[in-house]
Formats: structure tokens, sequence, C-alpha cells
């Protein structure tokens, strides 16, 4: 039994949004990672994670996003997530992303913020 | 009088990849079945889930197996959920598995997965012994408000 997740970028710029479909677990996160990691390659500080179709995530996947964002970190550049359910919105803080990302309620609010 | 609605099921469950997905969509089903908000339905779904994932990862048992039962209630105002998680491994010592833990809201990358249980769910008790497996009982708890 595997769950796939599936992910789609929009590129602008320097910056880009990160789309994710399904649930975030250790092969999720690291898709994540890879995909993340290959946007900073190519210069991209501004991440936007919109996570409005994953409604499911676990302890290791989001112990994955932390590495994304401390190496995002490193480089300078900044992670965001948005359109979070409430409950992963509280895993996220009681995970603390929350201190170390910012998290939007729209991708039309983070956009804004992050001028994307 | 308010008529009360009883929902349960078992599961045996083997240790494979993402089989803690099949735990929560049967437990999802079960609360929903009674009414329960979708808020509530996500948080155990969460919980579930890390139990199974500890089990998987930490019981070290030779059965290879994870055993499952949800008891849940419903009166029309109150539901109630029990959830109960076992694995037949070499057990764990909880106060020390707590004493390593990040306070919360600290990014932390292993080790949370307790403490997203206990903040998941209303209740957690946690049953185990050396070489003698390990449950955690959870119970939700969710009152329905009239306006």
């Amino acid at each position: 039994m595997t769950e796939e997740l599936k992910v789609a970028i929009d590129r602008k710029g320097s910056g880009a949004v990160l789309y994710t479909k399904g649930y975030i677990n250790n092969v999720g996160g690291e898709e994540i990672a890879n995909r993340a990691y290959e946007l900073m390659d190519d210069g991209v500080r501004t991440l936007l994670l919109n996570l409005r179709e994953t409604k499911i995530v676990n302890s290791i996947g989001i112990s994955i996003l932390i590495e994304i964002i401390e190496k995002m970190m490193d480089k300078g550049g900044r992670i965001a997530f948005c359109c979070l359910t409430p409950v992963i919105h509280k895993t996220f803080q009681i995970m603390g992303l929350a201190n170390y990302a910012t998290i939007y309620d729209s991708e039309e609010a983070a956009a804004k913020e992050l001028a994307l | 009088m308010a008529t009360t609605a009883e929902r349960q099921m078992e599961l045996t469950l083997p240790m494979v990849a993402d089989i803690e997905i099949a735990a929560a969509r049967a437990l999802g089903n079960l609360a929903r079945e009674l009414g329960m908000s979708s808020e509530s339905v996500d948080e155990m779904m969460h919980a579930v889930i890390e139990a199974c994932i500890n089990a998987r990862e930490h019981s070290g048992c030779a059965d290879n197996r994870i055993y499952l039962r949800f008891i849940g209630t419903s009166d029309g105002d109150d539901s109630r959920v029990d959830v109960w998680v076992t694995d037949r491994g070499r057990g764990f010592d909880p106060d020390e598995a707590r004493s390593h833990r990040p306070a919360p809201g600290e990014a932390h990358k292993r080790g949370r997965g307790l403490q997203l249980i206990e903040a998941h769910m209303d209740e957690v008790e946690i049953s185990t012994t050396r070489n003698g497996g390990t449950t955690i009982h959870m119970v939700k708890h969710e009152k329905r408000h009239h306006d």
C-alpha cells in the first residue's frame, strides 16, 4: 500500500510556488525536498508551498520539511506555506515549523507578501 | 430521550509502508458515521497515524502486526471515540521518551510522534512492559453545541 504524493511547480522569476497533492510522509517529504533543492540550485530563494490538496501529514514528512527550511535559510532565502487544514496548521506549530516559516491562509495573501 | 449509537471495529494490519493510512481511513469513517466534526476526525486520523508509525518503527515486534480497536458512541449531543493501538514488541519507557522531548514549537526533526498524539487527542494512556508490547489508548470527546 503506497500513497504517492504529486508535486507541481509554478516558477515565478526568482521565486516559485510548489503545489502538493496527497500524503506527506517520508517518501512524499523526499519528493518535495528533491524538487525544492532543484529549485534552490536554479537560483530560487523564495519558495511557497501550497498544501491545499494535502489533508494528511506525518511527523517524518514534517521533519523533512524542516530540513528544506534549514537549507533555504542557509542560502539566505525563505520558505512559506499556505492553504493548510486547521489540523496540519496545529501540527506545524507543535513541530516548530511556524517559528521558521510564515504560514498564510491563502496563496493570494502569500504571493502579495512575498512578491511572487 | 436521546438515541445512542455505537460503532465498533477491530483491525489487524501488517507493518508495511503507509499502512497507517488504512487505519486512519477506517477510524475517520467510523467517526464520521457518529457525526463528529471534520476537525475532530482529522485530529484522530493524525493521532492514529503517529501511533502506527511508532509501532512500526520502534516496537521491534516479531509478528509484524499492529492491532487496532475502535469504539465510538454518540447520544446525539455527545460523541466519544476510544482508540487502542497495540503492538507485541519490546515496549518502551514513556517517561524517558518524554524527557527527550523538545519544547512545543521548537523545531526538531524527530521524536514528536507521542507529543502529536497527546496534542490531537483528549486523553492518552500508554500501557507498556519490557518485551510485553505496548498499547496506546486514546480518547476523543466532542460535544455538539446548539445555537
